[in-house]
């Protein structure tokens, strides 16, 4: 055959090959084809005689086996999983159903919580989760999460509308109300707000209602419903949102769901470009900003293709939320194993686990110190300062004094330490340092005062037993000191109790920190009863090394 | 300017009297218990042998426990759904201050219980008296504690106060505002020291009339 022949045919065979081709290409590129293509294969699997009794049955196979979807979903969820009798409804609910809907099988909805969503997939009593949850690296580890994510949420801060707060910056110092295992706590803690924990979440409208709490953060997801309450709305309104966590449906973290994932992948994708999330979110009256985004996204030509949801620009990486461990971790959770079998006791030790919380812990532990050591040496000073003003003769500075005494002891000692706090903060820019130094102030004007009055009123009687005598101020102010030796002790003693205090005003000394610790790690009874044996150790030791310094005072009153 | 008052809520010193009821009701839950326990202590304090020897390191502890960590205590190792033979037993916010409270009552009448009780012994009853004073000292230094419940959400006096202060933009207003309070619990303060220096003379007229010393 002559060259040009040759090629010729070549070139006619590629063409026609190629036109045979294109079409098939062209179909494996959509998502759509695709996911018909994934379907007919498996429901073709499915009608082939004893398939559907096979071992380790491909889980997309078995739905149509089957033919129904199990979604595991919440029933407590406003907007997003809710029951009222048989009837389900809420955004997770309809994106079941529509999943269910496009393989065209039956949905059947199990009941799911926070905590069980896992351990039933895990048990195989559910096919797909479709319950809030957010996926974050932690969970990798645990589940399957299909991309691209069906919605996403934010924490956000609710508070009174009269109340100023635009972002990180007014938040600290106040206190805000969550629920333990939040995972935007952490974020909140380093914002130098201070917490107010509860159990569950769904206590957080209420406590703000009764205005136990004045801030409170949660997913946005959750405050949704509540916003729907006209007097619910007039009163509160988001501050701002932070932590954007995207949701993920998930599949079982085995081989055999391998096709059902993929057919989920699919379908996610084709729900955001065609607008069938959005139509479900209005439909639940949940926002659907993050929906529009996403349906910008997945119209893109490079996104819109079966490798889509594998392609890192088109799809939202997780959450980071893996705590790093600390070099002892292992041996701290062995000795929580051997304690736990030996005397039948649960303990946990969250702060010798993960680096946030040993920091935390290891500043706190500092900061107590400090604080301790500053409101004894506080106590001492103002106690001099303000018994040295009260035994003056001078009536310009003595009424002063007295008056100065008279305000600290008539003000409870939380609002002792705000006012220090909010004059604090008027002068210097928030920081815990400040607020360190605000309660260190605070308190020695509290027990100094007291203490101060005691020397006075030494000093008054010293006067009284000597009358005219030709004695110097300053050794009788000395005696003075002498004399209420034991007043001064009993106030210094009750500086040291009055620590843990500071918290209140966001010092960071270890109430604080054992209190961030727990809001996103368990063990809250052990981590509590170990801040009570140091606190109780650390007033001891006050103690006993007051015992010295008025032994020491006494006896130089005595040689006096 | 609007002066400040105009910016208090009408509802705000109803409201701060409610949360002083509030503080009176935390201080009187704390002096009951403490007298009953803090009592016993007393007693085998002075009674001596095992429970002697058991009571004096109990009330040492007491003594040391830092109030605001007992709370946060209680507060995080009793569980919500708490029961006692099948009874809810879960404290309120106004108990667990309460109950925070109770380590100090309870040293504070331990010590001072045995005094009385010692002076009651040694034939002076008024000394012993001297025991009433003591103990209305307490209730009202309990008041003035009781103040720590903000920081578990309780509303008490010292909460309503924070609450409205929060609203205030200016440190001013803010100021203001906590003088009020200071001045509101200063009077109460004030009120509980002229009924112990009453009860105080009162005791020392008995003596003086009956020719009996206090000691």
């Amino acid at each position: 055959m002559p060259v040009w022949r040759a090629s010729l045919f070549v070139l006619c065979a590629i063409l026609v090959g190629g036109v045979a081709v294109l079409p098939v290409v062209a179909r494996a590129d959509t998502p759509d084809a695709a996911l018909t293509k994934l379907i007919e294969d498996a429901r073709a699997e499915a009608s082939v005689s004893g398939a559907c009794t096979q071992p380790d049955l491909d889980r997309l196979v078995r739905v149509f086996c089957e033919n129904r979807l199990r979604p595991g979903v919440r029933e407590y969820y406003p907007l997003f999983g809710t029951r009222d009798g048989e009837t389900r409804s809420g955004y997770d609910v309809d994106v079941g159903r529509e999943l269910a809907k496009h393989l065209g099988v039956e949905p059947v909805f199990t009941r799911v919580n926070a905590a069980s969503r896992v351990p039933l997939l895990a048990e195989d009593r559910i096919d797909v989760i479709l319950a809030t949850m957010g996926h974050n690296t932690q969970r990798d580890g645990q589940v399957r999460f299909i991309r691209p994510h069906y919605y996403q949420s934010e924490s956000t801060i609710v508070g009174p509308r009269a109340l100023a707060v635009k972002g990180w910056p007014d938040i600290a110092g106040r206190t805000i109300c969550v629920n333990i295992g939040n995972g935007s706590n952490a974020q909140i803690v380093s914002h130098n707000a201070r917490l107010m924990l509860f159990d569950e979440a769904g206590v957080l409208p209420e406590r703000l209602r009764d205005e136990t709490c004045f801030l409170a953060a949660q997913d946005d997801s959750f405050f949704d419903y509540y916003f729907t309450d006209p007097e619910f709305a007039a009163r509160y309104d988001k501050k701002f949102g932070f932590a954007q966590v995207p949701w993920g449906m998930a599949v079982a973290r085995i081989p055999a769901t391998d096709r059902l994932a993929r057919a989920f992948e699919l379908m996610s994708q084709i729900f955001h470009r065609d607008g069938v999330f959005i139509d479900i979110a209005r439909k639940n009256r949940v926002g659907t900003g993050f929906l529009e985004r996403q349906q910008a996204v997945w119209s893109r030509p490079e996104c819109n293709a079966d490798t889509g949801a594998a392609d890192p620009a088109c799809v939202l990486p997780a959450l980071k939320a893996d705590l790093e461990p600390t070099p002892f971790a292992g041996r701290v959770i062995a000795f929580e194993k051997w304690f736990q079998t030996n005397t039948g006791f649960d303990l946990s030790l969250p702060m010798f686990k993960t680096m946030p919380a040993w920091s935390l812990f290891k500043a706190g532990i500092v900061n107590s110190l400090i604080l301790v050591a500053g409101a004894l040496a506080a106590t001492v000073i103002f106690a001099l300062v303000l018994g040295a003003v009260q035994s003056t003769r001078w009536r310009l500075l003595r009424w002063p004094g007295r008056a100065v005494t008279v305000v600290l002891q008539s003000s409870p000692v939380v609002l002792t330490l705000v006012i220090a706090a909010a004059v604090a903060h008027a002068i210097l820019p928030y920081s815990s340092s400040v607020a360190l130094g605000a309660a260190i102030v605070a308190l020695g004007l509290m027990n100094g005062s007291n203490a101060g009055q005691a020397i006075a009123e030494a000093m008054h009687t010293l006067r009284t037993e000597r009358g005219s005598a030709s004695i110097r101020t300053r050794t009788l102010f000395g005696r003075a000191v002498g004399r209420s030796a034991t007043q001064i002790v009993s106030f210094l003693i009750n500086a040291a109790k009055g620590t843990p205090i500071a918290s209140f005003i966001g010092a960071p000394e270890l109430l604080s920190a054992l209190t961030d610790i727990t809001a996103f790690a368990s063990g809250r009874a052990s981590t509590y009863s170990l801040l009570l044996v140091f606190y109780v150790v650390v007033v001891m030791i006050v103690v006993w090394l007051c015992g010295k310094l008025r032994a020491l005072l006494e006896r130089r009153h005595e040689a006096s | 300017m609007m002066p400040f008052l105009f910016k208090i809520p009408d509802n705000f010193f109803p409201q701060l009297l409610a949360g002083m009821v509030v503080n009176f009701e935390i201080a009187a839950i704390a002096l009951v218990l403490g007298l009953a326990l803090g009592g016993l202590l007393a007693l085998a304090r002075l009674g001596g042998g095992v429970l002697g020897a058991v009571a004096t390191p109990v009330i040492g502890l007491m003594r040391a426990a830092p109030t605001f960590v007992v709370m946060f205590f209680l507060l995080n190792i009793i569980p919500n759904d708490a029961t006692l033979f099948g009874v809810g037993v879960a404290p309120s916010g106004i108990m667990i201050v309460a109950l925070s409270l109770v380590p100090y009552s309870a040293s504070y009448v331990a010590d001072n219980g045995a005094e009385a009780l010692q002076q009651f012994r040694r034939g002076s009853p008024l000394g012993a008296l001297l025991f009433l004073p003591n103990i209305t000292r307490a209730f009202f230094v309990l008041v003035m504690s009781s103040s720590a419940g903000a920081a578990i959400g309780v509303t008490e006096g010292i909460a309503v106060i924070l609450r409205e202060a929060a609203l205030l933009p200016g440190l001013a207003d803010k100021l203001v505002l906590f003088a009020i309070g200071i001045l509101l619990f200063g009077v109460t303060l004030q009120i509980g020291f002229a009924i112990i220096r009453l009860l105080q003379r009162h005791l020392g007229r008995i003596a003086t009339r009956d020719g009996k010393g206090v000691t």
